[in-house]
């Protein structure tokens, strides 16, 4: 019986936090239920949630990804680069973009298999790398239409309004203009990211070298292959969201998306909670999106200055982890 | 007994004002329910001692008026602060104050706070609306009056550092004081350009003008037009052991900084500044205005005042307060202003 408690408790031990917490806030803060709170709250976990999913690639497969923060500032300002002064049109700034995250998780992929650097070194080093790079084209300044570039003369090109339509349009659901694209983006994004993992042969492979590299390299598997692909597939997730946060923003912001790789990675380890997983998995990195979202939301809504929002994010993380990593080791722990 | 004569006195010219400003207490809907009204304050910067005193007018002025207020703080994150907009339109709340940001990011969601029945002021961003004034501290005379000062103290042949961070609006502005002043004085060069806005502001630009000022020891002034910044070049110099050597000159101003500028042997010779609790003050008082259905203008400019480091020190001036009362203009700007308006309390 206990256990049988446990194993629920376990399993929608979260959801049913989830669910309790979007109950508490519609009777606490007024405005917070109803589509357009919904839709704001949506908007404002899409670009740490597409970054969180990438992630989760890379932790199934054993690995961490410290680089997305920079790779998604890097997409902003690569394509603010693009169209502003080298005048091109939004295809090929989105394509230049998804190009570089890939490149840059397939260098960081190599770095890890080939020279044997350990992941989190090895993406702690691009993050720097980037960091200082996607600040040398223009010397440290941000990108926007009409400025003057250090040769003195003016840049003439703009964000076409196709490139901001990606970050800016929205659907009209339930009122007008109510769903953002980027909202949109997110959970198309997550949904791949979900059947791949859990419904495909090299998802579940993924897995088998997350939890066992050697022995799934013994049974043939091309251990090192298929982990440069998870630091490819979060490399262009992270430049997805670089490029819808410099369509938001219509400029090339080098202030911007600094907050990002912490709340992405605290998503993605939320979803290890999520259903009792206790590993990685889409779903709940959507999840634990969604949760952190609601919850600083909220907080919003009822005046809770930012650090104490800070705070309680850091202590629904250290909880979910307890949650995880304890209660799922007393469950394997009766089940021999 | 003068006490006493003096009370008399006070107390006939209150009776006097109150007489006079009969309707002065009757607020015009919906402020005469001030508990009914919220106003959101949406903010792009918030570190340092310029947006901490800002804060305090903006709470003090809601406070005299009555209503409620929300802080909703983005902490430099462009894409928050639109959200935020959208979270305050959700919210409910009757106006909402913009604090900084850019142009860029917060333009829609200023429209769609505006289509939302919402009334907005903007301070120090630019949001390309008709229905949002601006408030704006007059930047450009803030660069103005402070290069003019160095000029006075070190004549017009000097080598310059120089601290900005372009796309900033403010900074922008007093960007053009400063181009202005390089290309009517030929003898005044700009030796080094640094300039970041990471957090901590101060700390990260002193790292900057210190590597700076060790490439370029023939700087003899540095032009930091933002009190962070102006602090980090101390910072930097006083590291060197070059405070008595190197002048600043700066723009706003903190008790902290009014210490760091009194400092034995502190290079920091004089900033311009208007008051930020004024202009936090005024920001609520345009919101009010617009509320109570009257219009403010589409730009509500506070003036700002120059401070030198010599009348600091023989007023012996310690914090803002003493700031306040030496320096009346620094107190409070008639601006933004209706009979029926509450002033906060002094």
């Amino acid at each position: 019986m206990n256990d049988k408690i446990l194993n629920f408790s376990i399993r929608y031990g979260f959801l049913i936090l989830l669910f309790g917490l979007i109950v508490y806030f519609s009777i606490a803060a007024p405005g917070f239920f109803g589509p357009l709170s919904a839709a704001f709250v949506l908007q404002s976990v899409a670009i740490t949630g597409i970054l969180a999913l990438g992630v989760t690639c890379t932790l199934v497969v054993g690995g961490f990804d410290l680089s997305i923060g920079a790779v998604a500032t890097s997409a902003l300002m690569l394509s603010a680069y693009s169209m502003v002064i080298l005048e091109h049109p939004a295809i090929v700034a989105v394509t230049l973009c998804l190009g570089m995250g890939a490149l840059v998780g397939f260098i960081n992929g190599l770095l890890i298999v080939k020279f044997r650097v350990p992941d989190l070194l090895a993406t702690l080093g691009m993050m720097f790398l980037l960091i200082g790079l996607q600040r040398i084209p223009t010397q440290g300044n941000s990108i926007a239409t009409g400025m003057t570039l250090t040769d003195g003369t003016v840049a003439e090109g703009t964000f076409s309004a196709a490139f901001l339509w990606l970050g800016r349009h929205r659907f009209d659901v339930v009122i007008d203009r109510l769903l953002p694209m980027p909202v949109v983006i997110f959970v198309a994004i997550a949904v791949l990211i979900w059947l791949f993992l859990g419904f495909t042969r090299h998802g579940r492979l993924m897995y088998a070298i997350g939890s066992n590299a050697r022995a799934a390299s013994l049974v043939g598997t091309p251990v090192n292959r298929y982990k440069v692909v998870a630091y490819m597939i979060s490399g262009v997730t992270a430049s997805i969201g670089g490029i819808l946060l410099a369509a938001r923003l219509g400029r090339g912001d080098i202030a911007s998306g600094n907050n990002l790789l912490l709340d992405s990675v605290a998503a993605a380890l939320i979803g290890f909670a999520v259903l009792g997983a206790a590993r990685p998995n889409a779903f709940g990195t959507a999840m634990g999106a969604l949760f952190v979202g609601i919850l600083l939301q909220g907080m919003t809504m009822m005046n809770a200055p930012y650090y104490t929002q800070d705070f309680v994010k850091g202590a629904v993380l250290v909880g979910a982890l307890v949650f995880t990593f304890y209660l799922s080791s007393r469950r394997t722990g009766t089940r021999h | 007994m003068l006490r006493r004569h003096f009370m008399a006195l006070a107390s006939v010219a209150s009776l006097a004002l109150g007489a006079g400003a009969a309707t002065a207490q009757d607020a015009p809907a919906p402020l005469d329910n001030p508990g009914d009204v919220t106003i959101a304050l949406v903010r792009y910067l918030s570190t340092g001692d310029f947006f901490q005193a800002y804060l305090s007018g903006v709470e003090s002025q809601a406070a005299a008026l009555g209503v409620n207020l929300r802080v909703l703080d983005s902490r430099q994150d462009a894409a928050l602060q639109a959200d935020m907009v959208d979270q305050a339109i959700a919210l409910g709340v009757d106006g909402i104050i913009i604090q900084h940001g850019l142009t860029e990011s917060m333009r829609e969601a200023a429209q769609r706070a505006v289509d939302a029945g919402i009334k907005v002021v903007a301070f120090d961003v630019n949001v390309e609306n008709d229905a949002i004034p601006q408030i704006e501290q007059s930047d450009y005379l803030l660069g103005k009056l402070a290069l003019e000062q160095a000029i006075a103290d070190n004549g017009d042949n000097f080598a310059a550092g120089y601290v900005y961070v372009p796309g900033i609006a403010p900074l922008d502005r007093r960007h053009v004081a400063w181009e202005e002043v390089k290309k009517a004085n030929p003898g005044i060069t700009e030796a080094a350009r640094i300039g970041t806005l990471d957090n901590p502001i101060a700390n990260a630009n002193a790292n900057q003008a210190r590597a700076a000022l060790q490439a370029n020891p023939n700087i003899s002034v540095f032009f930091a037009p933002y009190n962070e910044f102006a602090k980090g070049v101390k910072i930097a110099a006083d590291e060197l052991g070059i405070g008595g050597d190197l002048s600043i000159y700066s723009a706003d101003i903190s008790t902290a900084d009014i210490a760091l500028m009194r400092e034995a042997g502190s290079g920091w010779k004089a900033t311009v500044a208007t008051n930020p609790a004024v202009v936090g003050e005024v920001s609520v008082r345009a919101l009010a205005l617009m509320l109570a259905g009257e219009k403010p203008g589409a730009s509500v400019i506070v003036p700002p005042t120059l401070i030198t480091q010599t009348f600091l020190n023989d007023n012996d001036i310690r914090n803002m307060e003493d700031l306040g009362s030496k320096m009346p203009q620094f107190q409070h700007a008639d601006v933004a202003m209706a009979d029926w308006m509450p002033l906060p309390a002094r």
